[in-house]
């Protein structure tokens, strides 16, 4: 059955690592990816462990080069991703590279602080020459409507206006002029005031180009602010409170030459610095070029270096110190794999003693693994999804292939929607190379993950559509309708037998508005469509009751089937675990009560199919009414089916009835008889366990290395094995729980199978709305605005096509299946309690930029 | 606020809440604190934080790695965490978080006035003070030279301006005054916060009344203790207590009378929670101090508060606890880091 059927066979290893090549050897197994490590060292806590240097040294690195990404991202230089992924780095090239990156990080920090500098003193002059551009228009206007000095005596009042004077003033009138933040403008004009209780004057004005923050790097907009104050203790307070909101002061000059000297210095000094900036900037750009190149294969190897360090952390020593011993899991198949990636690590790094490995053996469950190709992959995801299953368990994804996309059809039937879906599935598989496709987002993400399923989806649906006969809901005439409707016009018989017929005549047809045609008439009815449902029937008025009542029992018979299918399965679980009385105790009684109950439901619905005719359809009895006279024994006699069926549904109920015992005690009672059994026989019993048990450690001793701690192993588990054998009322709780379950489920699952009839129902019933509602309203008006209607028509039925029937449907559908198959079909005897084996492999590192800078 | 506010409570505060418990539970547990004790420098602990929701909050720090800087980082996350249910959040809550940003402002205008006192720069200060606690007007606090100037001139715009009302007075701001300054404008804080939380009823009530009952009740003990054998007079001192816990009023007339330890122990043998926190403390060399053992009573009640759901406690909580958190951090890292292992098993678990 390959390997879809179980998960494959597992081996404990343990691998012998020469201190020496114990590095090049996991590179090696981590570029193939073959083995899952196990942690040996689980009690010793992340900084206690061996290799806590080296990955520090790692992390050092990746710190580094994280910073490095993030300058070469500020400096838009584009980053070139390599195809290939290096291999981890040979251990003396780490040193070298790490030399080189430190050397460059400390290169890189030095330049861009230079520049920052640089870039900081420049935004500081410009600022200032603004400052002094806007200033200018201030100091005449301050100096003319200057109130506050009108306490002043009137003869330096009067030479206000003159700068001259006020130089001698200068002592007591003071000025503080800089650049403020424009949201700190209106809180820092009131602070002032508060403080210095009015004796200062402020005006500003709007900076009319926002300009960078020196500090921040931000781009915001300023105000210049001169604030003119008198006196010295005002002055430090100012000054204060400037620091407090973070405004930019600079000197003010206090005459019209100074002002005129400092601005041409400011010119020539911005001049110096745009020209020691670029060249800066241009040799910061060259350096990070050179970089650039090669940082993404350091980052990659950095990372590859980091995680066989942590590999190496889950090893433990052995007692010489000389050689490292990891655990890991791997598949029986690719152990000679293992093998050969060990030589070659080995070989890379010309170690006289090569790394070897042996397998040991072990009671551990081991992890689960299914390989899968890119066709199963979406299936076992399904089944992962509920659990992943037990290890060496049946694994449900084979038949899921099938049987979800049926069950998934049955709702979905439509040949039309079916072959849409079908058909942007092949859009996808076509072109599942299209690198757009791979990196895709989200909900096309996952459409594209289930491509397969969605391709197998539409392909059954296309065949439960022609089942149906559905195509956006209307009927597809391809072979001719079985029925006739000129037959109940037959004239061959005389009036009075036409009459005792029904057949129709002309006042007949006139003045009904519905007319049946009888089966039972020769001609009518001249054999069943070759496949499906008729399309006679879309125009019939019945239509409903006769597709509901083919649905459901389809849905009924359907559901039995499956769930028998998973109780089969079941047996294959015991048998390969080696518990046959469990097939005895648990699976053949759940098989009887099954198939005595619901097997003869089916039973009854095919022969009720086969042995009634259309003359013979008036006296069938009601399948319903007589499988619930099944258990009722009513004490009017019915017609029944056939005769004896009275005994036969006893026989069934008593076997049914029987069987519910058996699934309640049998298992529980059989291992307390096993248990007692043993120590009932004494001597001979107890001694043939004994060599048993004696074998037993023999052979786990050949493979563990140190002899005590595998005796206390084993006779660990050989105790807990015995105690769980004692704890009799636990399994009587487990199997009781398990029973009860089981009998409510047989019920409640079939009838939750309904739901297959149920959501079949609504789906063709929507398309039918959608039809009559719209493309029958556009067909309805006559040919010369018809046309011109019909055109927006079609397009909005196929938008809502689209979106109500093929996803919004198709969604429900697909819930619905998945429901059906975790919970109906699965619980039947799959347990899906194992692990995943996680392999050890480069490949789940990711390669891309974006993360290791977030 | 209408009956039944579990109706309403999560149109608004829904989210945050859910983000707040999230929050929570990335708290250390007592197996981090069991391995960061066991660790030998300063980088286990950093590599040990990595493990848990810290991550590397400490990747970008250069080395050598110093216990000031992960307090810092760690202050700084926190402070992210805080800003960012702060700005998401809608009134009545926003308003909880003025109130609970309000007790570190205080803290930080005292300092940064001691600061100015003892002549030291603003910039050497400012990086003391706590990040929740920061304001723009903050920097301008020592142009004041006495309460009044201080609330006329510099905080008369801030959250802090309402709890003035008592301490407007014009002596020079000296030592002592910036303590009592400091706790009387503590005392109003605490009863502003206590009369919000009691008119905004509901589970927020019950739950923030006791945790704000505890806190006041603890600030008069250890302003009792702390005053023994200074010139503080006791009319002065019962003037100081906040008068919105379980001790008012008898408890702290009487606690104003207390003249040493064993006489405020007496006081506190009234009340039957506070008894056995008494007992609890042990004496001189060995066992826990008065702190600790509040500290721990505290870190109860905020676990609690946890218990409940549609209230804002779980901010405060929250808060508090990662403040807590990050005390035992640093205290293990001091202890690493001075080499004095005896005495690093003597943080706060965390329940």
């Amino acid at each position: 059955m390959g390997s879809l059927f179980r998960s494959e066979t597992m081996c404990l290893a343990q691998l012998f690592l020469q201190s020496g090549t114990a590095y090049e050897c996991l590179s090696a197994l981590g570029e193939k990816g073959l083995v899952q490590f196990r942690d040996l060292n689980q009690n010793v806590s992340s900084f206690q462990r061996k290799f806590v240097g080296e990955v520090k040294r790692c992390e050092e690195l990746e710190r580094i080069l994280a910073y490095l990404v993030q300058e070469i991202n500020r400096a838009d230089i584009p980053l070139p991703e390599g195809e290939t992924s290096p291999p981890a780095p040979p251990l003396k090239q780490v040193l070298e590279m790490q030399e080189q990156l430190q050397k460059l990080e400390v290169e890189l920090r030095e330049v861009t602080k230079n520049k920052e500098k640089l870039r900081k003193n420049l935004l500081e002059l410009i600022e200032y020459t603004h400052m002094l551009r806007v200033t200018k228009t201030f100091v005449k206007r301050n100096v003319e409507f200057e109130p506050t000095y009108e306490e002043f005596p009137p003869l330096e009042n009067d030479s206000l206006l003159d700068y001259s004077c006020m130089q001698r003033l200068g002592a007591k009138l003071g000025f503080v002029s800089g650049l403020i933040n424009q949201g700190k403008v209106e809180a820092f004009e009131k602070m002032l005031w508060r403080v210095c209780k009015g004796y200062t004057i402020v005006t500003y004005a709007e900076l009319d180009e926002p300009l960078e923050d020196p500090e921040t790097g931000e781009v915001i907009k300023w105000y210049v602010f001169l604030i003119s104050f008198w006196g010295e203790q005002i002055g430090h307070k100012v000054k204060k409170i400037c620091d407090c909101y973070h405004c930019h002061v600079y000197p003010y000059p206090n005459t019209a030459e100074e002002r005129k000297e400092i601005q041409e210095g400011l010119n020539t000094r911005i001049q110096d610095l745009y020209t020691v900036l670029h060249k800066t900037e241009d040799y910061l750009r060259q350096v990070l070029c050179k970089a650039a190149e090669s940082v993404y294969s350091h980052v990659i190897q950095v990372k590859k270096m980091k995680a066989i360090y942590h590999m190496l952390n889950m090893c433990s020593f052995d007692v010489t110190n000389k050689c490292l011993i990891a655990e890991v899991w791997c598949p029986e198949a690719d152990l000679h794999e293992l093998r050969r990636a060990l030589e070659e690590g080995s070989r890379e790094s010309g170690a006289t003693i090569p790394s070897f490995m042996n397998t040991i053996p072990t009671k551990e469950t081991p992890p689960t693994l299914i390989r899968t190709n890119k066709f199963t992959e979406g299936f076992q995801n399904i089944v992962d999804a509920y659990g992943v299953g037990s290890y060496r368990e049946v694994n449900p994804a084979l038949f899921t292939i099938i049987t979800f996309p049926f069950l998934f059809a049955v709702m979905f039937g439509d040949f039309g929607h079916g072959f849409v879906m079908f058909l942007f599935a092949l859009l996808l598989v076509l072109n599942e190379n299209h690198p757009r496709l791979n990196q895709s987002q989200e909900i096309m993400r996952m459409f594209f993950n289930g491509r397969y399923i969605l391709l197998l989806m539409g392909l059954f649906s296309v065949y439960t559509g022609l089942i149906y006969n559905d195509c956006f809901s209307k009927s597809v005439n391809l072979f001719g309708s079985g029925w006739s409707v000129s037959a109940m016009y037959s004239s061959s018989h005389t009036p009075a037998e036409q009459k005792k017929m029904g057949l129709w005549n002309d006042s007949v047809v006139r003045h009904n508005r519905v007319l049946q045609l009888d089966p039972s008439i020769p001609g009518v009815f001249q054999g069943p469509y070759p496949l499906g449902i008729d399309p006679i029937w879309n125009l019939a008025t019945n239509r409903l009751t006769f597709l509901n009542s083919f649905k459901m029992k389809m849905s009924v018979i359907l559901g039995i089937i499956h769930m028998t299918f998973g109780v089969i399965l079941g047996i294959f679980n015991h048998l390969h675990f080696r518990k046959k009385f469990n097939i005895y105790l648990v699976s053949v009684p759940e098989l009887l009560f099954m198939l005595c109950i619901f097997g003869y439901l089916i039973f009854m619905i095919v022969y009720k199919w086969l042995v009634y005719s259309a003359e013979t359809s008036r006296v069938a009895p009601s399948i319903l009414i007589e499988f619930i006279n099944m258990f009722l024994f009513p004490a009017s006699e019915t017609n029944g089916l056939y005769s004896g069926q009275e005994h036969v549904q006893r026989l069934l109920l008593a076997v049914a009835a029987l069987a519910v015992p058996v699934l309640f005690l049998g298992k529980p009672l059989f291992l307390l008889w096993l248990h007692n059994g043993r120590s009932c026989f004494g001597v001979s019993r107890s001694g043939y366990t004994l060599v048993r048990k004696d074998s037993e450690e023999e052979v786990s001793l050949l493979g563990s290395q140190d002899i005590e701690e595998g005796n206390n192993q084993i006779e660990d588990g050989y105790r807990e094995m015995m105690c769980e054998e004692f704890n009799f009322g636990e399994i009587l709780m487990t199997q009781v729980i398990h029973s009860i379950e089981y009998c409510l489920g047989c019920i409640s699952n079939t009838a939750s199978y309904l739901r297959l009839w149920a959501l079949s129902l609504a789906h063709a019933q929507l398309s039918d709305v959608l039809w009559t509602m719209l493309v029958r309203v556009g067909l309805r008006v006559d040919t010369t605005y018809g046309v011109l209607l019909l055109l927006p028509v079609i397009a909005l039925f196929a938008v809502l096509t689209i979106f109500i029937l093929l996803i919004m449907e198709g969604l429900s559908a697909f819930l619905h299946a998945i429901r059906l198959h975790w919970v109906e079909f699965q619980n039947k005897f799959y347990v899906g309690a194992g692990t995943k084996f996680v392999p050890f492999s480069f490949r789940l590192l990711s390669s891309k930029f974006s993360d290791d800078v977030a | 606020m209408l009956e039944g506010a579990e109706f309403y409570f999560n149109v608004d505060h829904g989210y945050l809440e859910g983000l707040v418990r999230g929050c929570k539970a990335s708290l250390l547990t007592q197996q981090d604190y069991i391995n960061l004790v066991q660790c030998e420098t300063l980088e286990d602990v950093k590599i040990h934080l990595q493990t848990t929701d810290y991550g590397n909050f400490l990747a970008n720090q250069t080395n050598p790695l110093t216990v000031s800087k992960i307090d810092t980082e760690m202050r700084k996350k926190l402070c992210r965490e805080f800003e960012y249910f702060r700005n998401h959040s809608l009134e009545p809550l926003s308003t909880f978080f003025t109130y609970m940003t309000c007790s570190y402002m205080i803290d930080n205008v005292i300092l940064l006035m001691n600061g100015a006192l003892q002549k030291k720069s603003v910039k050497e200060i400012l990086v003391k003070c706590h990040p929740l606690g920061r304001f723009t007007e903050m920097e301008a606090v020592n142009i004041a030279e006495t309460p009044s100037d201080l609330f006329n001139a510099v905080l008369v715009e801030t959250p802090l301006a309402p709890f003035f009302q008592d301490c407007m007075s014009e002596n020079t701001l000296d030592e002592l005054n910036i303590e009592l300054l400091r706790n009387k404008l503590y005392k109003s804080y605490l009863e502003a916060f206590y009369k919000f939380c009691k008119n905004h009823g509901d589970v927020t009530a019950e739950i923030m009344c006791p945790i704000l009952e505890f806190e006041a009740d603890r600030r008069a003990f250890i302003i009792t203790l702390n005053s023994f054998g200074t010139e503080l007079s006791k009319d002065d001192r019962e003037t100081l207590y906040p008068t919105c816990g379980k001790l008012y009023p008898e408890g702290l007339r009487l606690l104003a009378q207390a003249e040493d330890f064993d006489q405020m122990k007496r006081v506190a043998d009234h009340y039957g929670v506070y008894k056995p926190l008494f007992e609890a403390v042990g004496d001189g060399s060995g066992g826990k101090t008065l702190e600790d053992v509040f500290y721990e009573r505290e870190v109860q009640m905020n676990v609690l508060a946890f218990n409940r759901q549609f209230h804002y406690g779980v901010f405060y909580a929250y808060t508090k606890l990662k403040e807590q958190e990050m005390r035992n951090i640093v205290w293990i890292a001091e202890c690493i880091s001075q080499r004095h292992r005896t005495k690093i098993n003597s943080y706060i678990p965390i329940l």
